[in-house]
């Protein structure tokens, strides 16, 4: 539930009732002021009866009567009447219908005979008053809920609307992207701190990112003039004399390990290139033809394993870096030697938008970790970084690099 | 031929100092950005090589000096940035070559070689070694006069030979320098073996003597018998 929405409810719900529980005692307080003012009127006829009675010995005249009407009836002897009001029907002479009304009985002594008074009064107006006011807290109560919802519909849909751009800006956040979290500007303190809060933490999550990429970046670097001085000696080694068979062997794998090594720090810098985007060298690439070059630069490793490659190449033209389109193919097609088996089969189709190379190899199919840094089986001699960097190629350029294992087959598909 | 190693790491630069020095080579040597700049200001070489991160300035900046001075050299870029623009850039303000750290010795000999052969002979380019006979526009290999038909790779590999001469050449730098270090080979560089054969074999029935011996199963060598 959107917090706008819940609020909505919550102040709608509130509102209702309290205006509701307003309206009840409103009603019974008028209701309560306007019958004790009748009550007044009616106590004063009383009164006015009484007197006229004390001094006139004689009941006045019911015609006498203006808005009210007044009945007289003679009591037997010891019949006392309880003065009391009381509600009851009043007839409108002059309209002719029976409006509600308010009556008092009361009793008058004129020369020992009792007479019993009932003093009557409409109470039409009142109630219509009542009505009225009623009517007015109805409809103020309307105005005012429809009001509120108005308010909450569109008042707080732009209060919170540098709210969902600041979440909106956190949702599309990328670390290894540049830029900031731009919110919109508002007047609303909170906001701002959260605008500004989101921004350091960003920042702070870039820098610490950072950090630890340029720490790999130029643990790389500095590794590699050590490892070139490695690897000049080694080649200065092997010029100084004779050595045995032994010795050479030892030799080699000296710059096997170096080799490795060697790879294994330019291919990190490489990702690092690739996350950073400092490689621009974007052209139109003849895939046909790069692929077919590649095929023909891999024939030695083909022959080697006596690996058949079957082609089936159509045009296609992809936007991209050269260099990285020649280190996607080479990915691919070293990884489709590496893990074959000798006298195995390498597919490779190409065709407009799509590239598979498919290759025979071990019957299982691999697991969904192949796109990781360093996930490499335990018998492959590579760095384990081949993989990872054709997928980061890949997303650079939104293309889609996929693995499936079918018809005993490992398949990689790039989607252009 | 005179060559100017420009490298502040002492340790790298004596390497390629003693690799390249002989057959009539003269080295010389700046370690940082002002001791290079006095150099090529004075002498004259036929080739310079550079480091780009020097103590006391960029090479880049040593680059431009060259250039304004007018001078001829070949300049061979060596850096252990694998930076595409530094290579670009570096390229665009008239560098010949880029090399990048870490290298194999023989590697940056051919290289050199390569810059200095098309340095001194802009019209028709000639390479020897005893009777072989290289014709590098033309792309023909020639023994006595008579046409040896060589593969792009045999072919290759042949200039690289003659560039290393007398030095060993590991498998990995012949497997790099042929298949380009971009590609993650298997580190069994066996294969090669069937391609320094086939050479071989091509070269001898041509003519020419046996001049390639394999050398302690790390590598091979031309040389002289």
């Amino acid at each position: 539930m959107k917090l706008a929405q819940r609020y909505n409810r919550a102040n709608l719900i509130t509102s209702f009732i309290i205006l509701t529980i307003t309206g009840v005692i409103y009603y019974i307080a008028i209701h309560f002021i306007l019958t004790g003012k009748l009550d007044k009127d009616l106590v004063i006829e009383e009164k006015e009866i009484e007197a006229y009675a004390r001094n006139n010995g004689k009941l006045l005249s019911p015609g006498d009567f203006l808005h009210q009407k007044v009945t007289y009836q003679k009591l037997t002897t010891g019949q006392t009447i309880e003065r009391n009001f009381l509600y009851a029907e009043f007839y409108n002479e002059d309209e002719k219908e029976i409006e509600p009304g308010r009556s008092l009985i009361t009793s008058v002594n004129i020369n020992g005979q009792n007479y019993q008074v009932t003093i009557s009064k409409s109470r039409a107006e009142s109630e219509d008053l009542i009505q009225l006011i009623f009517m007015i807290t109805l409809a103020v109560t309307i105005l005012l809920l429809v009001s509120l919802l108005l308010i909450n519909r569109f008042v707080l849909q732009r209060i919170w609307s540098p709210f969902y751009s600041t979440l909106g800006m956190m949702k599309a956040f990328n670390i290894a992207q540049k830029e900031e979290i731009r919110p919109q500007l508002t007047k609303i303190d909170e906001f701002n701190e959260l605008n500004k809060s989101a921004n350091a933490m960003a920042a702070r999550v870039r820098k610490d990112y950072r950090e630890l990429k340029n720490f790999t970046d130029n643990a790389s670097h500095e590794m590699m003039t050590p490892l070139a001085i490695i690897n000049s000696k080694l080649d200065s080694l092997l010029q100084t004399g004779t050595f045995s068979s032994e010795q050479g062997a030892l030799i080699e794998n000296i710059y096997t390990a170096i080799g490795r090594l060697i790879k294994l720090n330019q291919s990190l810098l490489l990702l690092a290139k690739i996350e950073n985007k400092l490689i621009s060298d974007v052209q139109d690439i003849d895939m046909q033809q790069l692929a077919r070059d590649k095929a023909l630069q891999f024939q030695e490793l083909f022959e080697k394993d006596r690996l058949t490659l079957e082609q089936e190449m159509q045009p296609c033209n992809i936007r991209m870096s050269k260099y990285l389109a020649d280190i996607l193919l080479n990915n691919l097609f070293s990884n489709a030697i590496r893990h074959n088996h000798s006298g195995g089969s390498i597919e490779v189709v190409l065709r407009a938008g799509l590239l598979t190379i498919s290759n025979t190899g071990k019957s299982e199919g691999l697991d969904n970790q192949l796109f990781e840094r360093f996930s490499k089986s335990a018998s492959s001699e590579g760095t384990g970084l081949g993989l990872a960097i054709s997928k980061q190629i890949c997303t650079l350029y939104g293309f889609t690099l996929t693995y499936q294992h079918l018809e005993n087959r490992h398949q990689f598909l790039v989607k252009f | 031929m005179k060559i100017l190693v420009i490298e502040d790491e002492e340790s790298l630069r004596e390497s390629i100092v003693v690799y390249l020095k002989g057959e009539g080579n003269i080295c010389e040597v700046a370690g940082t950005y002002w001791n290079a700049m006095e150099k090529i200001n004075l002498y004259s070489y036929d080739c310079i090589l550079l480091d780009l991160t020097l103590p006391g300035g960029d090479g880049l900046k040593i680059l431009s000096e060259i250039k304004n001075l007018n001078k001829t050299e070949g300049v061979l870029i060596i850096s252990a940035r694998h930076s595409l623009d530094d290579k670009l850039s570096g390229l665009e303000m008239g560098a010949d070559d880029y090399l990048v750290k870490p290298f194999h010795l023989s590697e940056l000999k051919a290289r050199i070689m390569a810059i200095v052969r098309r340095k001194n002979f802009s019209g028709s380019n000639l390479m020897s070694f005893n009777e072989i006979n290289l014709d590098l526009l033309a792309m023909e290999v020639r023994i006595k006069e008579k046409l040896v038909t060589l593969t792009k790779k045999e072919y290759d590999l042949l200039i690289y030979f003659i560039s290393n001469q007398g030095k060993v050449i590991t498998k990995n730098a012949i497997a790099e320098h042929l298949w380009g270090d971009e590609i993650d080979m298997s580190d069994d560089f066996d294969f090669i073996y069937t391609h320094i054969k086939n050479l071989r074999k091509k070269l001898v029935e041509a003519g020419a003597k046996d001049y390639i011996r394999s050398m302690y199963g790390v590598g091979y060598k031309l040389e002289n018998v």
